[in-house]
């Protein structure tokens, strides 16, 4: 009894230790090069050792006592089973699968929410266009002092022209981008994609107050007679920003909408559900603003002419369109 | 079993916590045998966070540096880039890191966690991206909002301060310390465990008993009075023995080892004195005879779980 060759769970540890380390080295190999740099022997050992492990560690528990033995075979079963069943996906592609196909096909799937999200728009716009001819005061209850830069009721017809057409704004390249980037606008996005989970109402709401603003602001050149002319200069950015903000509402609808109808799931499940779809919405509104910033900052000062306006707008805007409808479709 | 109930509503509360917490580290393999990974902590996440905010802003301040040395823009506008070059390497960094390192970030690897799918799948780039972009809903932007807007405009800020602090407290709330994003991808951070191997101590001393067999003879009713904890109370302090690296802890190593003989000898009515020289040997001895003996008892269904297993019998 005294001799430790007769303690079983020793020789049980004698028998196998060899094939233990065997499963920890390619463990580190497959953690630090990924599953794929195994070869073809080294994968079918890394299948067969971890299971072997996984019974070493049940008998262990049976008959050992040692724990430094079972505390050992407890971290390396552990990180083999991540090894073998949670590997590292393969990246290869990956942007290109999600232009090709699963971009489009989530804005597809979702399109009731992205209708959704430009109804708010459009309702929040025709309600403060309307607000606006009825009383000049509702524009500043609607647009904040620091948004509008001057542009209200009491400007003169020609200080808004110059705006439109302004040949030497303050800022232009890299650094008009980077501002008009973290301008309101992608502020506003953001926070109707994340507030959508609480129940959807801080998305429509937002979404709503955004259009009223550009309602009122439209309403405000309208009134003046500068209304195509501010159309245009909307136009080049603006069919791309504000699209963004209603396809960001449409992702945090959808979130809401998990939270509101879960439906036979839990709502964590619902949401984890909901989610596939609403980031993915995420990123192509983060794409479209990025666009949109590069066109407030380079193309707007660099095309003066309204109807080119018009084209480049609403020409980017189809071709947005085009990727949404038409990419990715099964044969 | 003693099973000694636990008294007090704080201690009861106490244990099933643990029962949570240890349901929550618990995965089920396909094969059938639980495996545990233990959930990574709300302050280890926060410290590998602080480490990728340095390490990104730091490349960020690198590239600010340069462009301003470039003299490409006014700086006017060079806040505002500022934020751009932080916000675009912050956010490709994550998601980057995270896809190309299976779910850890340089902080991540620093600390020793790991992100996995809570279905115990592989992580999918949607999960990654998913529980990254919401890291920015949840924390950074509010968190940059709080800090550029002051005194102008109160209510935004509170309403972030509200927001960040109710982000914050989720983890908190659930027993796999789940953020929004987490639940959100379908994910949670676990500490990765690290397979040490240390040798066996039934083995080690194999040589030194072969030259004089039968040095300490323990009988049958020697053993009967220690359990589990009480071995592997002996185990950690056998192993831990090995490592005194100066005079004064060989000398209190020698004393408790003094001690513990002192101690067992009394307990199990072993009635041969031991040498002091013999103090370490004894126990080692001790060691095995008895891890020998408990695991035969265990292999006939006797568990015994520490020295009140005969009290607990009756």
């Amino acid at each position: 009894m005294q001799d430790a060759r007769s303690i079983r769970s020793a020789r049980f540890r004698e028998e196998r230790e060899k094939d233990w380390t065997r499963l920890e080295e390619l463990v580190t190999k497959a953690e630090r090069g990924g599953v794929q740099s195994l070869r073809f022997s080294e994968a079918r050992d890394l299948a067969s050792l971890y299971r072997q492990a996984t019974t070493s560690l049940a008998i262990a528990r049976e008959i050992s006592l040692d724990r430094a033995l079972l505390e050992y075979l407890e971290a390396l079963a552990a990180r083999a089973y991540l090894s073998v069943y949670a590997p590292q996906e393969r990246l290869g592609g990956l942007i290109g699968r999600f232009f090709a196909k699963s971009g489009p096909q989530a804005m597809r799937r979702s399109w009731i929410f992205i209708l959704a999200g430009f109804a708010c728009m459009g309702l929040g716009a025709l309600v403060g266009y309307l607000l606006y001819l009825e009383s000049n005061d509702w524009y500043y209850v609607f647009v904040p002092s620091g948004l509008s830069g001057g542009r209200g009721p009491d400007a003169s017809t020609a200080y808004l022209r110059s705006i439109i057409y302004d040949a030497s704004p303050s800022a232009v390249g890299l650094g008009a981008f980077a501002s008009y980037l973290f301008s309101h606008n992608t502020r506003i996005a953001i926070f109707v994609f994340g507030l959508g989970v609480f129940a959807c109402v801080p998305a429509i709401l937002l979404t709503f107050y955004n259009g009223l603003i550009f309602g009122a602001f439209l309403a405000l050149h309208v009134d003046r007679g500068l209304g195509w002319d501010i159309g245009g200069w909307l136009s080049v950015h603006g069919v791309t920003e504000l699209s963004a903000i209603c396809i960001a509402c449409g992702g945090g609808l959808q979130l809401g909408a998990a939270i509101l109808f879960p439906g036979q799931n839990t709502r964590k499940e619902a949401l984890r559900l909901a989610g596939r779809d609403a980031v993915k919405l995420a990123i192509v509104a983060a794409l479209m603003l990025l666009v949109a910033a590069l066109l407030e900052g380079f193309a707007r000062q660099l095309i003066q002419d309204m109807p080119t306006r018009y084209v480049v707008g609403w020409g980017i805007g189809s071709l947005w369109l085009a990727w949404f409808v038409l990419v990715g479709r099964q044969s | 079993m003693t099973d000694t109930k636990p008294q007090t509503r704080r201690q009861r509360r106490a244990a099933r916590r643990a029962e949570r917490e240890a349901a929550a580290a618990r995965v089920m393999p396909p094969e059938g045998v639980p495996l545990r990974l233990p959930i990574a902590g709300v302050g280890v996440r926060l410290g590998a966070q602080i480490t990728d905010i340095l390490i990104t802003g730091v490349a960020a301040i690198a590239l600010v540096i340069l462009l301003s040395m470039l003299d490409i823009t006014g700086p006017n506008t060079l806040s505002a880039i500022a934020a751009l070059i932080f916000f675009t390497i912050r956010v490709p960094y994550y998601v980057m890191a995270e896809l190309a390192w299976n779910g850890q970030t340089l902080g991540k690897k620093f600390m020793k966690i790991k992100v996995v799918a809570h279905d115990g799948g592989p992580l999918t780039t949607h999960a990654l991206v998913l529980r990254n972009i919401m890291k920015e809903a949840e924390v950074f932007l509010p968190g940059t909002l709080i800090l550029t807007l002051t005194q102008a405009n109160p209510i935004a800020s509170w309403i972030s301060l509200a927001w960040v602090t109710m982000a914050l407290i989720i983890p908190l709330t659930n027993p796999h310390r789940m953020r929004l994003g987490d639940m959100l991808a379908g994910t949670h951070v676990v500490f990765l465990p690290v397979p040490i191997l240390l040798k066996d101590l039934a083995q080690a001393p194999v040589q030194a008993t072969y030259a004089k067999k039968e040095r300490f003879p323990f009988l049958q009713h020697h053993l009967e009075h220690y359990g589990r904890f009480e071995l592997q109370t002996l185990e950690a302090y056998l192993r831990a023995q090995g490592r005194a690296n100066s005079a004064t802890m060989a000398k209190r190593n020698r004393e408790t080892a003094a001690t513990i003989v002192d101690r067992i000898r009394k307990k199990i009515d072993y009635a041969e004195v031991i040498d002091e020289k013999d103090h370490v040997s004894f126990l080692q001895a001790f060691y095995k005879a008895q891890r020998a003996h408990l695991e035969q008892r265990q292999l006939f269904g006797d568990r015994r779980d520490d020295k009140h297993h005969a009290a607990a019998q009756d």
